[in-house]
């Protein structure tokens, strides 16, 4: 079985610090960099104020990869954090009432919130890995609620078709999952 | 295992449950007595839970200059320092003039600002002073205490290149000098050094680089 992606993540930035070309870098934000844009822009509401946190979010995982621990969070979780630090930050310096925009965020933090949005981010992340054909059922058929028979009769396919798509698409959802640790292998 | 490979297909539909009632109750039926289509349906199930935390999110495509944003910015931020001894106050440094004649006949203006940073609970909060000039003169400096004062660390680019020119880095207040160093600048007009200086931190204000008796950058900690 191959090492799952999250010791390769750790992998990474262990070399972080040290590596002067900027391809643990590039790796790391090219894994991570997508998903914690759109993290940092349903936070916050706007697109340049999401793209600073994310310049931010990577320039502090490069100050602090010598902290990171991979037996306490995986890369993910890790990287999730700083975003958030950064976001209350953010909000921080935006808010004419400092104190309140904080404690929302922490009260947010505390209810487990930053997991459940990371989860949310990481299995979009895990769709988008997927082929658009088998995207599109799992969109249509989950997220508006169709029938095979009805995807059939949008989309023209045979509805054999759109099962067996539908079977295929949810195998390889799995097997990304099973790779980001998301679903246990 | 008859009507398997007919009933696979069907597997994933119904842990969606997109199929037709007629067709769920022959799936049921048959993996009620298939325990390899039980399994293929069990290991689909909790999947639909987690699709639909995903409903509304798209991962944007992040903008093609975003990458190397953050590798500049990386790459201007070396060396790394924490500075544990610096409050979180100083998150804001006000802008400063330089008050001296800059290199070359510019005016200099200097933007000070305070990178900070507290990624991880309860970890000492890391800073960068950073120094920009107008002109084309910019550095950085990171403070660290040791044994017997300070070691500053400093980067500096946009001095004339390759010249002999000796710069020296002073920490500073009000009526009292302390030297950390000097320095040369490469060809390319960039130095980086490290230099130690007895002044102790809390003890000076300012950071000033002078070449001679002029004034290159000042950097105020206020």
């Amino acid at each position: 079985m191959p090492a799952p992606p999250a010791t390769e993540d750790a992998r990474i930035v262990e070399r972080l610090r040290t590596d002067e070309t900027g391809e643990a870098m590039r790796a790391l934000y090219r894994t991570y960099g997508g998903e914690l844009l759109g993290f940092a822009q349903r936070s916050l509401g706007d697109r340049g104020a999401a793209e600073e946190i994310v310049q931010e979010v990577f320039l502090r995982a490069w100050r602090h990869a010598g902290r990171y621990d991979a037996e306490r969070a995986t890369v993910r979780t890790w990287l999730y954090r700083i975003a958030r630090n950064a976001i209350i930050d953010a909000r921080r310096r935006a808010s004419v009432r400092p104190a309140a925009a904080t404690r929302e965020a922490e009260e947010q933090d505390s209810g487990g919130s930053i997991e459940q949005a990371m989860l949310g981010w990481q299995v979009a992340a895990a769709l988008e890995r997927l082929t658009p054909e088998h995207r599109q059922m799992i969109r249509m058929a989950q997220f508006r609620g169709m029938s095979m028979r009805e995807i059939a009769h949008e989309t023209g396919l045979p509805v054999g078709t759109v099962k067996s798509r539908t079977w295929y698409a949810l195998r390889s959802l799995r097997l990304v999952l099973e790779e980001m640790g998301v679903v246990p292998q | 295992m008859t009507g398997c490979e007919h009933v696979r297909h069907d597997l994933g539909a119904h842990a969606l449950g997109a199929l037709e009632p007629a067709e769920a109750a022959a799936v049921e039926a048959h993996v009620a007595t298939c325990p390899d289509c039980a399994a293929e349906l069990a290991s689909l199930q909790p999947l639909p839970a987690l699709i639909v935390r995903a409903d509304g999110l798209e991962i944007p495509s992040p903008p093609a200059d975003l990458e190397e944003r953050i590798l500049d910015r990386v790459a201007a931020s070396r060396p790394r320092r924490r500075m544990s001894w610096l409050p979180r106050r100083f998150g804001r440094l006000t802008a400063t003039a330089l008050a001296g004649v800059a290199v070359g006949a510019a005016a200099t203006a200097l933007a000070i600002a305070v990178i900070g940073d507290d990624a991880g609970g309860g970890a000492a909060p890391s800073y960068d002073l950073v120094l920009d000039g107008d002109d084309g003169v910019s550095a950085r400096a990171a403070f660290e205490p040791n044994d017997g004062g300070t070691e500053v660390h400093l980067w500096v680019d946009g001095l004339p290149p390759g010249g002999k020119a000796v710069y020296e880095v002073k920490c500073e207040r009000p009526g009292w000098s302390a030297g950390a160093g000097t320095f040369r600048a490469d060809a390319q007009g960039k130095a980086y050094v490290v230099l130690t200086t007895a002044a102790r931190i809390g003890e000076y204000e300012r950071i000033r680089i002078v070449r001679g008796d002029e004034n290159v950058l000042t950097g105020n900690l206020n």
